[in-house]
């Protein structure tokens, strides 16, 4: 049977064409195609690597914004809370401040009301006395001779009336 | 394939002949000097018949010039005996000479146009490389691509590591090159229709090459372990037991490769051209009617056949390429880290 029985024009002509095939892929090709598909696979392993890092850092970096914004609010509210302290040491002090001027004024005036009410009292005893001595004098004028005696009289009269008071 | 034999049914005025299934068959999967035109089954394209007569003297001529059995320059077709079909120089005394034939007949053609289309194909992909560089590849470019990914990156790479690409183009080459002509030969008409890889001859040179490519570059440990390999010596001493087994399987494995990819891609054509004859077989014998009933029948298996030979197309050649690469991965052994002493003597 033919098809069992290599013919050598077949085996020549294909060993030809084999050799040629060969040759010329392997010099021209396959190196160049192997090559380029390597590189490309280590291009797009570089990408997903690099993709991988970018995202780690952008997790990254998201986690640390998170941690400054906690920061600076944890900062604001101490601040705040200092702030509020403050303003209260503030009020609380001013407050304090105010009672004993206060009552520093209120003192003074308490002592010149004192005072004046003392001048006052001394003024009209003053007064009060030249009147009745006067009125005493008008008085007395007759019945009393020396001075001495009317004004002890006077200021008997007068302790009377107070201590009456 | 059977176009043609319906051709040739129809030129015989409609008349049901009991067909030769053998003859058919073999016609089929044979070679032959001219290419059946498409659908015209009696036309041939004519190839160039290249032979060396008896007295060393090369002749050229169109095989249309030995037509219906004509006489050329002293050639001719012969019919029947040893050399059926072939071209045979008649000499004076009337006896036959077969001369050193060269013609480009039908498989020789097709396996030269399987070869610039493998060229074609490859320079397609690296030139996608050369322009476009390490941007990716659309269409057939890309299922090219994906094909040489597949066979050198996840196949040659594994089992040859840092070898691959000293052999990688070898074994590619031969991938592509068995794989297009596998398909060519599943193609009905003209470019393609030549049984290529059902050919002795054909699958013979391709294992030739890994036989060559194996043991031309064997390293030496590899050749110790064929003539003193290390197993007990009573097993290699006073009689060669291993020795013979193992010079036996250089050549059993290329054979194995040949027998293989011939078989299947026969075997295959072959199942695809009974199916399509059951038609004219079961015409002849019980009538058009069933003849017609048939062609359902046969022209679904023979469908299913195709499918599933566009299927091992693909697997015979990835086996040839992947038995290949072991071979020659093989071949490349080196002494185990020297941790094996020179053994148990």
């Amino acid at each position: 049977m033919e098809l069992f029985k290599p013919e050598f024009g077949l085996v020549f002509w294909m060993f030809v064409a084999f050799l040629c095939l060969y040759c010329i892929l392997a010099k021209w090709a396959w190196p160049f195609i192997i090559k380029s598909m390597e590189e490309r696979a280590d291009l797009i392993d570089k990408g997903v690597a690099y993709a991988q890092e970018a995202k780690a850092q952008l997790d990254n970096a998201k986690a640390e914004a998170d941690h400054l914004v906690a920061e600076a609010r944890q900062q604001q509210a101490d601040i705040l809370r200092d702030a509020s302290k403050m303003r209260n040491q503030i009020i609380e002090d001013a407050r304090g401040e105010a009672a004993v001027e206060a009552k520093k004024v209120t003192d003074a005036a308490l002592v010149s009301i004192e005072q004046a009410k003392k001048e006052s009292e001394k003024q009209i005893r003053r007064e009060v006395s030249e009147i009745a001595l006067q009125i005493a004098e008008k008085v007395l004028r007759k019945s009393v001779a020396s001075d001495q005696a009317q004004r002890e009289l006077v200021d008997k009269y007068l302790n009377e009336v107070e201590t009456q008071n | 394939m059977a176009w043609g034999y319906v051709d040739a049914m129809h030129d015989s005025k409609g008349q049901m002949e009991k067909p030769n299934p053998q003859e058919i068959i073999f016609e089929h999967l044979g070679d032959a000097y001219g290419w059946e035109v498409p659908f015209m089954h009696s036309k041939r394209i004519p190839l160039p018949v290249i032979v060396r007569a008896q007295d060393g003297s090369w002749h050229m001529f169109l095989s249309s010039r030995l037509e219906g059995g004509a006489n050329y320059q002293g050639f001719e077709l012969a019919h029947g005996g040893d050399y059926n079909n072939k071209v045979v120089q008649v000499l004076p005394d009337g006896s036959q000479y077969r001369p050193v034939d060269l013609s480009i007949t039908k498989n020789a053609a097709g396996i030269i146009i399987a070869a610039l289309l493998v060229i074609a194909m490859v320079f397609k992909v690296r030139n996608w490389y050369k322009k476009n560089g390490m941007k990716a590849p659309r269409r057939f470019t890309a299922a090219l691509e994906l094909v040489v990914d597949f066979v050198y990156t996840d196949t040659i790479r594994p089992i040859m590591g840092k070898e691959a690409p000293k052999y990688g183009p070898y074994l590619l080459t031969a991938f592509f090159f068995i794989l297009t002509m596998n398909l060519l030969g599943l193609i009905v008409i003209f470019p393609g229709g030549a049984n290529l890889t059902g050919n002795l001859a054909v699958t013979a040179v391709l294992a030739l090459a890994t036989f060559l490519v194996t043991n031309l570059t064997g390293t030496k440990h590899y050749w110790k372990e064929m003539f003193w390999p290390e197993v007990p010596t009573a097993l290699k001493c006073p009689v060669p037991l291993m020795q013979v087994i193992e010079i036996f399987g250089i050549f059993t494995k290329p054979i194995a490769l040949m027998i293989r990819l011939f078989a299947n891609m026969m075997g295959g054509h072959m199942v695809v051209i009974v199916f399509m004859l059951l038609i004219f077989i079961f015409g002849s014998m019980f009538g058009v009617a069933v003849g017609g009933g048939m062609t359902v029948l046969s022209v679904a298996l023979s469908l299913f056949m195709l499918l599933l030979d566009t299927l091992v197309s693909f697997i015979q050649a990835y086996v040839f390429t992947i038995l290949s690469t072991m071979f020659i991965s093989m071949a490349h052994v080196h002494a185990h880290a020297e941790s094996a002493p020179e053994a148990a003597k």
